[in-house]
């Protein structure tokens, strides 16, 4: 049986690790940053950036890749107080999108995660695993984002390949 | 399979953590113990039958280190983490 899904690899986005009390990171950052998400495991988006809650006082942004230096520079990484922590990830997570009729479908092939949308939202993003990998799973526009280390990139598009066949 | 508690995340797949190990008496002062209490210290984990306190890491989650309790003999975690 072949699903209807389609898996691709996508470019690169910048990100930026935040750590440390909501307080201080509003405090140095506020102003560029999307509002905090209510619950954990939530994201906000605002123009353009995504905000991800994906631990305990640890926060994920995400925006497009041309915004990267930019932003950099107005997040101040290198001058931030210590007990907050700014650190620029780019190049650590290779993100796929599972996007098709039959999305759900591979990804409760993929991860022990309750994806339904009763319980994974719209605004959703958790770390989990996937095919036992550590991943960042998001919903987007008709399916899935799933966010692996750069490094197994390769391994989680041969996984996906399997599973599609 | 178990269905681990986490305080952040609920309820999440025992595939997603990493068995911390027992929780233990704290570390004696090895020089104001008998070698063979230090011995024992370091080299016998606590394996008794029945609830069990335990550590578990939510390594492919949110990061969290938990605390639960656990029931050797049937599986069942009896008491999860206070906050979750």
């Amino acid at each position: 049986m072949r699903y209807d899904v389609t898996c691709k690899q996508a470019g690169l986005s910048a990100l930026f690790d935040l750590k440390g009390p909501q307080a201080d990171l509003w405090g140095w950052a506020g102003d560029h940053l999307p509002p905090m998400p209510a619950r954990p495991n939530s994201l906000t988006r605002r123009g353009g950036r995504s905000l991800y809650h994906i631990g305990p006082r640890h926060l994920l942004l995400r925006t497009g890749i041309a915004e990267e230096e930019a932003l950099e520079r107005a997040l101040g990484p290198a001058a931030a107080p210590p007990q907050i922590s700014i650190v620029r990830i780019s190049d650590t997570l290779t993100f796929f999108a599972v996007t098709g009729r039959d999305a759900d479908q591979v990804m409760a092939i993929a991860c022990p995660l309750d994806l339904h949308p009763a319980v994974f939202g719209a605004d959703a993003v958790s770390h989990t695993e996937a095919f036992g990998l550590k991943a960042m799973v998001l919903r987007c526009e008709g399916g899935f984002e799933c966010a692996v280390e750069q490094s197994h990139g390769d391994m989680m598009q041969d996984y996906l390949n399997r599973a599609l066949t | 399979m178990l269905l681990i508690p986490c305080p952040f995340c609920g309820p999440r797949n025992e595939s997603e953590f990493a068995h911390g190990g027992p929780v233990r008496a704290r570390r004696p002062d090895p020089d104001a113990v008998s070698d063979a209490a230090w011995v024992e210290y370091l080299t016998v984990t606590p394996n008794p039958q029945g609830p069990v306190q335990e550590h578990w890491w939510h390594v492919r989650g949110c990061g969290t280190w938990l605390t639960l309790w656990r029931d050797t003999t049937s599986h069942d975690i009896v008491k999860g983490p206070d906050d979750a």
